[in-house]
């Protein structure tokens, strides 16, 4: 938890995935991407009452959120300056309702807990533990490409004035609603995933919450802040091949990739690194090769997905990769992909597999691809 | 086996929601995927919990239904040497 | 740059892709009330349906038919908002994962109960690769999905953008809501709303497409001109609010023919209105809207709808107007109306439309 303690990991090579502690599902051979807190640490750490109705979404959100909040000079708030929140969130207050399920409909206990299922709820409640007060807050809910978008929203909020500073990123806790969901569609590995490998066999679900504070270059220098880094681009495409598979050839993450740099106005050959989606599904990993392929040909920049430390925190992914990048962007590393031994037949290059320090990194590509085809490509850039 | 070709017809019409089929319209011999019925990669996830839930088999491995979903009849073969129930 | 609603379509408590609630409004006889379907062969093979939930059906039936009415065939921005998803998939899977214990679940379902879905199902229909997302914010979702549409448009990345409020009823989700208070008395007759001394909302599902884009045709309903979100502003910031849009559009309060609210007939939702209706809007007809398409996540592409198809038809029917003394003195052509949206006074909009 933190952008220390998570640099420090990525150095080491020390991944989060391991056996299930606070999911209760009973599939316990596959392993999970848990974040090692309970929900009873999680109050603690936020100053929440132990008998107080939230879900976990709500608390993974709102740790992460005041972390970026107070390294923004934001904790306390100078009210002359508008702030939104727009968080990504796709099953939001499930952990709760698949517990409680019987309750709802038959009795009258844990009432409370209707109120907190949906996605805006768990928003809301992000929201609330804030002490300062938001001005405007919205929840997007595209599945494992959210806070991707929301990070979109957000800088197209900034650029038409409609906010001065916006929180974006997303969270997401592990329920067995989304874990049997995608155990449902076969796409689980019994082992940590293994992202680019050619043996690979599913993705290792996880939960998360991050979140970026964006503001214009003048509002940060009038608010005596130095940015860490600017976002250059960004795109938003939509594969329409299949409801869950991805296309062959990655039409929509290919386009969304192309939109990203042209926006930043780069080529191919600026990007020095590229987080990607690489979940560990066969059928993703081969379909966004193939695309980034079709970006950037045989000068392919050196390439790794983070799931294999922090599994696919699917609504979060977007903001915890996005996170990832810009650590590596300051920090100067490239961090690597765990779990990899063989090349995929049809791709031209293997991932990044040692971690690699005292690089200079000027543009990072980062993607998030879901289902539906949401496919989405963020591009974050040292401030020249 | 004849029985057991109708009784999956209707079974997947019904899980698959074929609306406004029959299980006449189905040729036990025609592919299930691509051009035959024009079934896709969640029809044939729907199908092994057909399997699952009405004749115990379990598979661990969706590939392994591209074989086994390859016509009503191969699939009927399968789960009368396999079935558990 | 302008923006402008092109066209409309429907599926609610009143009759399907049809304006005829200007005329001939459906008046409920419940609180729970069911929409009217329209034929979806029309719209979607049966092969394709296979598996659709009602929800889906409903967005891609109104999606295509308010497309086909502007002649347009493929926008650059899909746009949807929808609280909960569909809520159907979602009960089914969340049931079964109950009743076996983890065990053979559809996985149908669970794709389906995904929010995005519904966006990218239309994508898939029209084979759109343009910009693709989806809100759930509550009561604001399709707020913040016109929002987005309405930035980027602004900004010049898009020309079209199809955007649209989707939201189903339930059983179970009627009653779980019922235990929140939600739906607390039997609903009677609209004067019981109007009165809004109980809690008795009328639940509607909805689901509703629009087309907004950045040129103007002779179907084009009204300008999109503005719009505002903002959060547990409380009044006075709420009249800040509504005076800073008039001021950057050059308006001022006399301007705005009419105000559309979310009243409902429930007391906790409509003291909002009333304390703006006394403070800001005084001599401004109201009007309201969810007497007739209901209560739902959605329910504000309706108040947006209801004000846009106003200002295309350039009257406002005598059942729109929420004090019935006013109805009768309003005679003018409407030219600018207000739409004033909040949910559980936290999510508050505006949205101001233009002839």
């Amino acid at each position: 938890m933190g952008a220390d303690d998570t640099y420090a990991r990525l150095l080491e090579g020390r991944s989060g995935i391991g056996k299930m502690k606070y999911l209760k599902s009973k599939h316990t051979d596959f392993p999970v991407g848990e974040v090692p807190f309970s929900d009873d640490e999680l109050r603690d750490i936020l100053f929440i009452k132990k008998d107080a109705s939230i879900t976990r979404t709500s608390l993974l959100g709102a740790t992460a959120l005041r972390e970026a909040l107070a390294s923004a000079g934001l904790f306390p708030r100078d009210k002359s300056w508008k702030l939104a929140l727009v968080s990504g969130i796709t099953v939001g207050g499930m952990e709760k309702s698949e517990q409680y399920y019987y309750d709802f409909l038959h009795t009258r206990k844990r009432d409370e807990y209707i109120a907190l299922h949906d996605c805006g709820a768990c928003t809301d409640m992000i929201g609330q533990a804030y002490p300062f007060g938001f001005d405007m807050l919205t929840t997007i809910s595209t599945a494992c490409s959210s806070a991707a978008n929301a990070i979109i929203l957000g800088a197209n909020m900034l650029k038409m004035n409609r906010t001065d500073i916006v929180v974006v990123g997303g969270t997401e806790c592990l329920s067995k609603f989304h874990f049997d969901g995608f155990n449902s569609l076969m796409i689980l590995d019994t082992k940590p995933c293994r992202p680019f490998d050619k043996n690979r066999n599913g993705l290792t679900l996880g939960e998360g919450a991050a979140y970026l504070v964006m503001e214009r270059e003048e509002t940060a220098r009038q608010r005596g802040i130095s940015p860490l880094c600017q976002l250059s681009g960004y795109g938003n495409r939509c594969d329409a091949y299949h409801q869950t598979a991805s296309s062959p050839d990655g039409e929509g993450a290919y386009q969304s990739m192309m939109e990203a740099l042209a926006m930043a106005g780069l080529q191919p050959s600026d990007i020095d690194y590229i987080n990607a989606h690489g979940t560990g599904t066969p059928n993703n990993d081969e379909s966004e090769g193939h695309a980034m392929m079709r970006v950037f040909g045989d000068q392919m920049p050196p390439v790794s997905s983070t799931k294999s430390y922090t599994g696919h925190t699917t609504s979060a992914a977007g903001g915890v990769e996005a996170a990832i990048s810009i650590l590596a962007l300051i920090r100067g590393f490239i961090p690597a992909n765990l779990n990899f031994s063989e090349k995929i037949d049809s791709l031209n290059f293997t991932p990044v597999t040692e971690v690699k320090q005292g690089v200079e990194l000027h543009h990072i590509l980062t993607n998030s691809f879901a289902f539906g085809g949401n496919d989405s490509s963020c591009i974050f850039s040292k401030i020249s | 086996m004849e029985q057991l070709i109708e009784e999956l017809k209707k079974e997947i019409i019904e899980v698959l929601n074929l609306e406004g089929m029959t299980p006449a319209d189905i040729d036990e011999n025609a592919p299930l995927f691509g051009e035959g019925l024009g079934l896709d990669s969640i029809d044939a996830l729907e199908l092994i919990v057909l399997m699952e839930k009405n004749y115990g088999i379990k598979l661990q491995n969706a590939n392994e239904g591209k074989e086994i979903f390859k016509s009503v009849k191969v699939m009927a073969e399968y789960i009368n040497t396999h079935r558990t129930k | 740059m302008s923006i402008y609603i092109q066209s409309v379509s429907h599926i609610s408590i009143q009759k399907p892709l049809s304006e005829e609630w200007m005329e001939s409004p459906v008046v409920p006889d419940s609180s729970f009330m069911k929409s009217q379907e329209p034929d979806y062969k029309l719209f979607i093979s049966p092969m394709e349906a296979r598996r659709m939930g009602t929800l889906v059906k409903r967005a891609l039936a109104t999606s295509l038919d308010t497309l086909r009415k502007g002649g347009c065939e493929m926008p650059d921005a899909i746009i949807s908002g929808t609280g909960l998803g569909c809520v159907e998939h979602t009960e089914k899977f969340l049931n079964t994962l109950i009743d076996n214990d983890e065990e053979c679940l559809p996985p149908t379902s669970f794709m389906q109960s995904t929010h995005n879905t519904i966006s990218s199902q239309i994508a898939l229909r029209l084979k759109c690769h343009g910009y693709n997302s989806t809100y759930s914010h509550c009561g604001t979702s399709f707020d913040s999905a016109l929002f987005d549409a309405f930035l980027q448009l602004s900004l010049g990345k898009i020309r079209t953008a199809l955007v649209g409020a989707h939201d189903e009823m339930t059983p179970d989700y009627f009653l779980m809501l019922s235990k929140l208070d939600f739906w607390k008395t039997h609903f009677y007759d609209l004067e019981q709303l109007r009165r809004g001394e109980e809690s008795v909302s009328i639940s509607g599902s909805c689901s509703l497409s629009r087309r907004l884009s950045a040129e103007k045709q002779e179907s084009t309903l009204c300008e999109l001109k503005d719009m505002e979100m903002f959060y547990r502003p409380g009044i006075l910031q709420s009249q800040h609010a509504i005076n800073d849009i008039l001021l950057r559009n050059n308006l001022s309060i006399k301007d705005i023919d009419a105000v559309v609210m979310g009243l409902s007939g429930d007391r906790d939702n409509d003291d909002v209105y009333y304390e703006l209706r006394d403070r800001a809007f005084k001599n401004t007809p109201v009007l309201w809207y969810k007497q007739m398409f209901g209560e739902s996540f959605g329910a504000s592409s309706f108040g947006v709808y209801v004000g846009a198809e106003c200002l295309r038809a350039g009257r406002i029917p005598q059942h729109l107007f929420f004090f019935p003394e006013e109805a009768e003195k309003f005679q003018k052509e409407p030219r600018n109306i207000l739409v004033y949206n909040h949910f559980h006074d936290k999510d508050h909009s505006i949205i101001l439309l233009t002839k």
